[in-house]
């Protein structure tokens, strides 16, 4: 459920480029390494869980499959906007993670290496900031979303 | 006893776990059957908060609270389930006993690692149940026998997730 970017098709998968997925959190613009996605869905109701993890306090059922869902939006103080809403699956070393994200469906873009640049915000995780459009997006690393120190001290305004 | 049926499965050489699946708000909850002493209605446990029954005393568990779930518990299906352990009796007040099931083992499932504090103390992990999402409680968290663990850091949580599974001892 991917939509492909002008030009997309041209791009080279070579170490200098890297392919992304770019989505939307309340109107903001983000991304995530391919690799990190395991797919983009409707979402579905998701089933609350009892919890003090920040951020992870519900599960998503797929057939006979559950996955924890991150509150994103929330982490960034953002709200959802359009629908039907999508569930953006991240691949994390624990399994499956889902995460909500804005009714606009995410597009693919390949992006230089060397056009990546260091950021320095504060909060959420990233690999880096890249301009796509007329946008500075930052690169999402999903792997490490709610295992950071950033999740604790955000938390405590939760 | 109000139960909504009992699902049994039917091959008896695959090793299964029983439990009696009660609600409490929107949350599932499997409590392991061999501790249930008895289930009773709002008028059979009277109002006192502990309930005494066949010369045991069962201490009120506000359950609801400890999982900071808004639960109705004035409804005409609320029930009270007597749950044991080798150490505790408690009263545990639920919104409505849902019912008994037998689990093959290979289908209780870890709470996913993403949950890192004090519920891998809560949940010995997960089922499903009628296609409901279903949280196999730890008895012993619930009847207070165990404190909970509050981590401050990634390092930690991941010292309680090896503990508390070690504790609880596996899903099911």
């Amino acid at each position: 459920m991917l939509r492909a970017a002008h030009g997309q098709q041209h791009a080279q998968a070579t170490k200098r480029s890297w392919n992304v997925v770019v989505f939307s959190v309340g109107g903001m613009k983000l991304a995530a390494r391919t690799e990190d996605v395991g797919g983009v869905s409707p979402w579905t109701e998701s089933i609350p869980v009892p919890s003090r993890t920040p951020f992870v306090q519900s599960m998503l059922k797929r057939d006979n499959h559950v996955m924890p869902v991150y509150y994103l939006a929330t982490r960034l103080s953002r709200k959802l906007t359009g629908s039907p809403l999508l569930c953006l699956v991240a691949r994390q070393l624990d399994g499956p993670m889902a995460i909500c994200i804005d009714a606009d469906v995410p597009s693919l873009e390949t992006v230089d290496a060397t056009a990546i640049r260091p950021n320095d915000r504060g909060d959420i995780e990233t690999l880096g900031s890249v301009t796509i459009g007329e946008n500075d997006v930052a690169i999402v690393e999903l792997q490490r979303l709610g295992r950071s120190r950033q999740d604790a001290v955000r938390s405590s305004e939760y | 006893m109000s139960l909504r049926g009992r699902h049994n499965s039917t091959n008896m050489l695959v090793e299964t776990a029983s439990f009696l699946v009660v609600r409490l708000g929107g949350s599932y909850v499997a409590l392991p059957a061999d501790g249930v002493r008895g289930v009773l209605t709002q008028a059979e446990a009277g109002n006192e908060q502990a309930v005494t029954a066949a010369g045991t005393v069962y201490q009120p568990v506000d359950l609801a609270q400890r999982l900071s779930v808004v639960a109705n518990l004035s409804s005409l299906e609320m029930r009270t389930v007597l749950y044991s352990t080798d150490r505790s009796h408690g009263a545990i007040r639920v919104e409505q006993v849902v019912g008994l099931t037998d689990v093959e083992r290979k289908d209780c499932l870890p709470l996913p690692p993403q949950f890192q504090r004090d519920e891998r103390n809560w949940f010995g992990g997960m089922m499903l149940y009628q296609d409901q999402l279903v949280l196999i409680l730890n008895p012993s968290w619930a009847l207070g026998e165990l404190a909970d663990v509050i981590p401050v850091s990634v390092g930690q949580a991941e010292q309680v997730v090896a503990a508390t599974t070690a504790a609880v001892g596996g899903s099911c």
